[in-house]
């Protein structure tokens, strides 16, 4: 590769003076000639005198020439020609150091500028086929070197530095690159914490995008292996370096994210040079990550590497390996963190029943409940003799009386305390017994039957009330219970039960007010 | 699954709020008996999810359908040597 100087010219290129004071500054130059001969002097020749000028001496500059023959005249295409040849022929590849100013992208793809330092300029092209190759995003006050070659354009008289390639200075081109794409893609707020999504604490299906036979993969499977080894694991298999990796790569992730019950993505490869990891400093990749559905734990190369995926992602990982000792808490501390759970359940509702049980117990002991079951069991003893009765009463009847007696019979029959209490004992034994072995997975059955029995219990505790000293008044054949003293008139015959036996009596006054009882 | 359960996060979330209400307040029986019941049914979910899944390795090929990984790929031999 050659490189020819090009020293900017202190003014407009084409001013004859400024050529004559340039030469001799530059003189030490090797293609001298080939610098500023540009302007009028149709012959190739170094020396050759610009003849329109030839009187006008300069100190210090070469001695004047006096005017010759006047050669025949060229044409303006004609001259032109010569200046591309000239042009194009000599500076087929030359490096230019300057700074991009005026700098636009054509619709056509190409990027026109300008190519400045303090005292010159120069317009310049990149075209699309040229940009394409370029990392970073040529743009204004950068400074750059350009290699290209010098194109003229006859039309319009102008010259053009057509650029290959450009080097930015100071940073190296990724370098720059990625400082442009990190600035426009957190500009965006593609970076924003508020993007951030948590990690599925279970995740159903882990998704990893990375390369097949890469090592990260390896190493990223060998860890969940350990820490969670029924784990169902998704691989896209991508390129994650070189030409079209990183479109590959955005691909991959689209892909898996579509699989059902896939709820992270780890996306990475290993540790490589930066040009290695280049494909996640990539937008296509960052945008990918970005528009993925579900959380995306980058993991590109080794801790010290940080790509644009990093920023992009849900969660950095430093390692594929970091990545996957992330993705999922070690099985064995859910599995004892819910075992803890259950059993402070357990534990919380057991001492809530037993206390409940000694609450109970204790009523049961008390004087107004003390002897209750040989109260039942009386109480069950004198109904069968009611219904005893009944049966007798009914027989020899009329069918519409004996459906009556029927009906009171049934009805009665649901009174029958020995079912209630029959259900009562079962259930406190049932309970008793469950209670002891709460930590039982029947437990919670075992509950629902102690809170029907409670509540039977304060249904059946009436039935203790002819203990206690009240008493229950039938009418004269026993198969309706007066409620109301209205129902009965003077002179009515009425039964009246009471703890040990039967009154029978008879009605004197039906109208003594409530209070007064 | 249960449709009142969101997801694993949410029912151990749920679970671990049961416990320390449980734990914590004077609730009416009542009220515990059912955070227990829910509390039960929460705990077999989480234990559920994490037996659930399938020990398994796909690959997506071209069309990104999920096939089994080739045993080729030596991809699980790892843990088990």
């Amino acid at each position: 590769m050659s490189r020819l100087p090009f020293d900017p010219p202190a003014s407009a290129p084409l001013d004859p003076e400024e050529l004559r004071r340039g030469k001799p500054e530059t003189a030490a130059s090797p293609p001298e000639g080939l610098r500023r001969d540009r302007p009028t002097t149709a012959s190739r020749g170094p020396a050759v005198p610009h003849r329109d000028d030839p009187a006008t001496p300069v100190a210090g500059g070469p001695a004047p020439r006096t005017a010759v023959a006047r050669p025949a005249a060229l044409t303006v295409a004609e001259l032109s020609a010569r200046l591309r040849g000239l042009l194009e022929e000599t500076f087929t590849e030359v490096w230019v150091q300057g700074e991009i100013s005026n700098g636009r992208l054509w619709n056509s793809g190409h990027f026109y500028f300008t190519l400045k330092d303090a005292t010159a300029q120069i317009k310049g092209v990149v075209f699309r086929s040229a940009l394409r190759y370029l990392k970073f995003k040529p743009e204004d006050g950068l400074s750059v070197i350009a290699r290209g070659r010098i194109s003229v354009y006859e039309a319009k008289g102008e010259y053009q530095l057509v650029c290959e390639h450009l080097e930015p200075q100071g940073l190296g081109a990724l370098q720059l690159a990625f400082e442009q794409l990190k600035k426009q893609l957190a500009a965006e707020g593609l970076f924003s914490d508020d993007r951030k999504r948590p990690l599925p604490a279970l995740p159903r299906r882990i998704g990893i995008v990375t390369s097949i036979d890469g090592a990260a993969l390896r190493d990223i499977v060998r860890v969940l292996r350990r820490r969670y080894p029924n784990a169902h694991l998704v691989i896209a298999p991508t390129r994650v370096q070189g030409e079209g990796a990183a479109a590959d790569i955005a691909r991959a992730l689209r892909l898996v994210a579509r699989i059902d019950d896939v709820d992270v993505v780890i996306v990475g490869r290993g540790g490589g040079s930066l040009e290695d990891l280049w494909a996640f400093n990539e937008e296509v990749v960052a945008r990918a990550i970005a528009a993925c559905p579900v959380p995306v734990i980058s993991a590109v190369g080794h801790e010290t590497d940080v790509t644009i995926a990093d920023f992009a992602a849900d969660l950095r990982a430093p390692t594929p390996s970091a990545a996957a000792e992330l993705v999922v808490r070690q099985k064995d501390e859910f599995a004892a963190h819910i075992r803890r759970l259950a059993h402070q359940l357990r534990g919380a509702v057991a001492g809530r029943l037993r206390r409940h049980e000694t609450r109970l117990h204790a009523l049961l002991a008390r004087p107004g409940m003390a002897g209750f079951e040989g109260r039942l069991a009386w109480r069950a003893r004198h109904l069968g003799e009611l219904t005893a009765e009944l049966r007798h009463h009914a027989r020899g009847v009329t069918t519409r009386r004996q459906r009556r007696l029927d009906a009171a019979r049934r009805a009665l029959e649901q009174f029958d305390p020995r079912h209630r209490l029959a259900r009562v004992r079962a259930s406190l034994l049932v309970q008793d017994g469950r209670l002891h072995g709460a930590a039982g997975r029947g437990l919670h059955r075992a509950q629902a039957r102690f809170r029907d029995a409670a509540a039977r219990l304060e249904g059946l505790s009436p039935l203790a009330v002819l203990g206690r000293g009240y008493a229950v008044c039938w009418d004269a054949t026993r198969t309706r219970i007066v409620r109301d003293a209205q129902t009965v008139a003077e002179g009515d015959a009425i039964r009246v039960t009471v703890e040990r036996g039967e009154i029978r009596a008879r009605v004197t006054n039906t109208g003594v007010p409530h209070d007064t009882i | 699954m249960d449709p009142t359960i969101k997801d694993f996060e949410a029912a151990i979330a749920e679970l671990e709020a049961i416990v320390k209400k449980l734990e914590d307040g004077d609730l009416p029986l009542e009220t515990s008996l059912e955070l227990y019941e829910r509390g039960v049914t929460l705990s077999r979910y989480c234990h559920g999810r994490l037996e659930a899944a399938e020990r398994r390795i796909d690959v997506l090929n071209e069309r990104g359908e999920a096939r089994p990984a080739p045993a080729a790929l030596g991809l699980d031999r790892d843990d088990e040597a």
